[in-house]
């Protein structure tokens, strides 16, 4: 069968849990019998960690940085769980050079190396924190990923941060086949979090796809370097990223989203974010 | 900063192109922070212009994707210490392109390094689109005096020469007269009692003539607006005065003017010359001048064929204005349409029109910023007067000249039929081979 590859990038504010969902999600996907590949879009390199139950693997930008041009597809990728192709494209070091043009490098080099083989299902883009360049955008450019999903919780940051990351998709849908899959909630136990994130989507014009409720489980794999999916395998978390897995699977709805003001942002979460019983309280 | 959008001849460099006004420093080196093809353009946007250690041989990280990676710092610092080994330099100048810039190496840590050793270096940021290299020129003289001058401040104390003076005028290679101007500002400023340090070209003495710049009484500015920004920062400085003539005296007349500004300026500023001797020596300088003239006329008197009796000129707005006061009142060649390509900031637009306004009460000059070339010439190319047509501008207006069956001077650059070496177009020598240049080309039609 002549299938494509469904290449995805996952977006979201930093440290809103985008490396923890996506090891998780991909690990159920490869439970699932998919053929998976990871490719970590942050110059700290720690989007396969779990899956490769070892810190961080040699970067594509390493490798470069070391051995110079010539580099075979076996130093710099590694198979993890599930038989997860996991490939880290690193940066320079922190205050030097341009990460931005370190991604474009590296995916430059990965479809270069031929990484992109017809076995795939899925390769999944981990990037970084917010669109901050044009390099950050790479993975949603032009014959790259086509679906994108935001990670998300209910604080309030985190909505800005994906309103904008919309505002950077509906920019690059204009020009190609770019579309939004929907919003991941990976769950702050915030107030009303659910109603809030169904809104939030509403108004960009998407799903939410999937709640992934707080969980300390996540934690604890993590601590152990692995996913959940591997760690107990048998917990309800596990299930919440099956869950997941499946709806993005089985997922046909997508969107050129539909970026808010800011105004229209802070209405949504004065409507949803305050609850009057709590008005008063303000213990932690 | 040059005009939005793609123009076409462009007549000036990005800022990268004042890696010449370090070239034109005797003894020192431009060290080019940037991709590969930077020095090669403006080698070659300038030709023969290779000076001490410029044109092909300017030391360069050849920035490409790797360090615009990783960054390009532990490349410049190789770049600089291998510069060391093999250049014999007083002073290294590192110039950094546009990808240094968006990268956003922290050059001036690493120069700071090198210059904590001791060593006579200095940074500035010249990214492409920072700036024209007419700007650049300020921000790279700048440069030197905050990073390297200001050193030796404790041996020259501010103010400290009553008759010495420092001269900022041609930009180097910019100008392409620049070395024979600048030596004779030289002489005409001995003329009448005063020293001049030019800083650049073989009649300065190098760095050391750098070093003394505190010295000077006062500054002496002769451009339209194009290093002003220096003549400003030396008198937040130093407190250094300056007097400005707003363009280049050519021939008597503004040669005369500008010597008179000066030697008043510096009376007022309590130079110690001797003023009846310096205005005898204006008078004698203005006397041989006069000579020639007499001859020009008898040979325009005397002349019975045709000769261009109006004049067109794509330059800069120093030698835009300078010559068309210079032909109209000196030679009686009429300046029609004149065009300004040097991209002047709109700030000083309106003087350099009041300037050229002032040239005559009786005729209008029309006049043009146009900073693309290619449109001057499609304006020009619309354009008839009556009688024979005089064309003064670069290499790349001879075609048009042709084609409008004009007589051609090549004075600008780019200045591919034209090999300039030490003349001068400043003063009154400047005015009477200027002369002599437009004559030959127009008595050259007759076979």
């Amino acid at each position: 069968m002549n299938k494509e590859i469904r290449q995805i990038a996952i977006y979201g504010k930093g440290g809103i849990g985008k490396s923890t969902t996506t090891q998780n999600l991909t690990a159920a996907l490869a439970e699932s019998g998919k053929k998976v590949m990871v490719v970590g879009c942050d110059p700290k390199a720690d989007s396969t960690r779990l899956l490769l139950g070892t810190l961080a693997q040699r970067t594509v930008l390493d490798t470069l940085r070391e051995t110079g041009e010539d580099v075979e597809l076996d130093n710099i990728m590694r198979t993890g769980f599930g038989g997860i192709r996991c490939v880290e494209s690193g940066g320079p070091e922190p205050g030097v050079g341009c990460a931005g043009r370190g991604i474009i490098t590296s995916i430059g080099l990965l479809e270069h190396l031929g990484a992109y083989t017809k076995d795939l299902d899925y390769v999944f883009y981990d990037v970084l924190g917010d669109v901050v360049c044009g390099g950050f955008a790479m993975p949603i450019r032009e014959g790259k990923a086509q679906e994108i999903y935001i990670v998300a919780s209910g604080e309030m940051m985190a909505l800005y941060a994906a309103n904008n990351i919309a505002k950077g998709i509906a920019k690059f849908a204009q020009k190609g086949g770019v579309r939004l899959g929907g919003i991941i909630c990976n769950s702050r136990n915030v107030d009303r979090e659910k109603d809030l994130l169904r809104a939030f989507c509403a108004e960009l014009g998407t799903q939410m796809i999937h709640f992934v409720p707080r969980d300390n489980l996540v934690q604890r794999a993590e601590i152990n370097r692995k996913t959940v999916i591997e760690y107990k395998p048998n917990s309800q978390q596990a299930d919440e990223y099956r869950q997941l897995a499946k709806a993005i699977n089985e997922n046909d709805y997508f969107i050129i989203p539909k970026p808010m003001s800011q105004e229209r942002l802070e209405e949504i979460l004065l409507e949803y974010g305050l609850m009057e019983s709590l008005k008063d309280d303000y213990r932690i | 900063m040059s005009k939005a959008g793609l123009i076409e001849q462009e007549r000036y460099t990005c800022a990268i192109g004042a890696m010449q006004t370090v070239v034109a420093i005797p003894k020192a080196v431009p060290i080019l922070h940037s991709g590969p093809g930077c020095g090669e353009m403006i080698a070659g946007f300038f030709e023969r212009s290779t000076g001490y250690a410029g044109g092909y041989t300017s030391p360069c990280t050849n920035f490409s994707e790797k360090e615009v990676v990783f960054g390009g710092i532990n490349r410049l610092r190789d770049i600089i210490n291998n510069s060391y080994k093999v250049l014999d330099t007083d002073l290294q100048v590192v110039l950094t392109g546009c990808t240094a810039g968006i990268v956003g190496d922290d050059v001036d840590s690493l120069v700071f390094e090198f210059a904590d050793e001791g060593k006579p270096i200095v940074s500035v940021e010249t990214a492409g689109f920072k700036a024209t290299n007419y700007e650049a020129h300020s921000l790279v003289v700048n440069a030197i005096i905050d990073q390297y001058v200001s050193r030796f401040e404790s041996d020259n104390k501010p103010k400290s020469e009553k008759n010495t003076v420092n001269l900022f005028a041609s930009i180097p290679y910019q100008d392409p007269f620049w070395k024979g101007n600048l030596a004779e500002y030289k002489r005409l400023l001995a003329g009448i009692g005063l020293k001049a340090n030019v800083l650049f070209g073989p009649e300065s003495g190098g760095v050391k003539e750098w070093q003394t710049i505190p010295r000077a009484a006062f500054n002496i500015l002769v451009s339209p607006w194009y290093g002003k920004e220096i003549a400003d920062y030396l008198k937040t400085k130093y407190g250094q005065e300056y007097t400005w003539f707003h363009h280049i005296p050519i021939g008597a007349n503004q040669t005369e003017a500008f010597l008179t500004q000066v030697l008043e300026f510096a009376i007022q500023e309590g130079a110690e010359v001797d003023e009846r001797k310096a205005r005898e020596f204006i008078k004698h300088e203005s006397r041989v001048y006069y000579e020639e003239i007499d001859n020009l006329a008898t040979f325009l008197l005397e002349f019975r064929y045709g000769l261009p009796n109006h004049v067109h000129i794509l330059h800069d707005a120093g030698y835009v204005v300078a010559l068309s006061k210079f032909l109209l009142h000196e030679v009686g060649i009429i300046p029609k349409e004149q065009f300004i390509t040097d991209a002047t900031p709109e700030k000083y637009q309106e003087a350099i029109c009041d300037d050229l306004k002032s040239t005559s009460d009786k005729r209008q000059i029309p006049l043009y910023f146009e900073p693309d070339a290619g449109n001057a010439q499609e304006i020009l190319r619309k354009i008839q007067h009556k009688g024979r047509g005089l064309i003064i501008g670069s290499g790349w207006d001879k075609e048009l000249a042709k084609e409008k069956g004009y007589d051609f001077l090549s004075a600008a650059i780019p200045s591919p039929y034209r090999l300039i070496l030490t003349s001068n177009y400043a003063g009154f020598t400047g005015g009477l081979r200027v002369i002599e240049d437009i004559y030959h080309i127009v008595l050259s039609t007759y076979a």
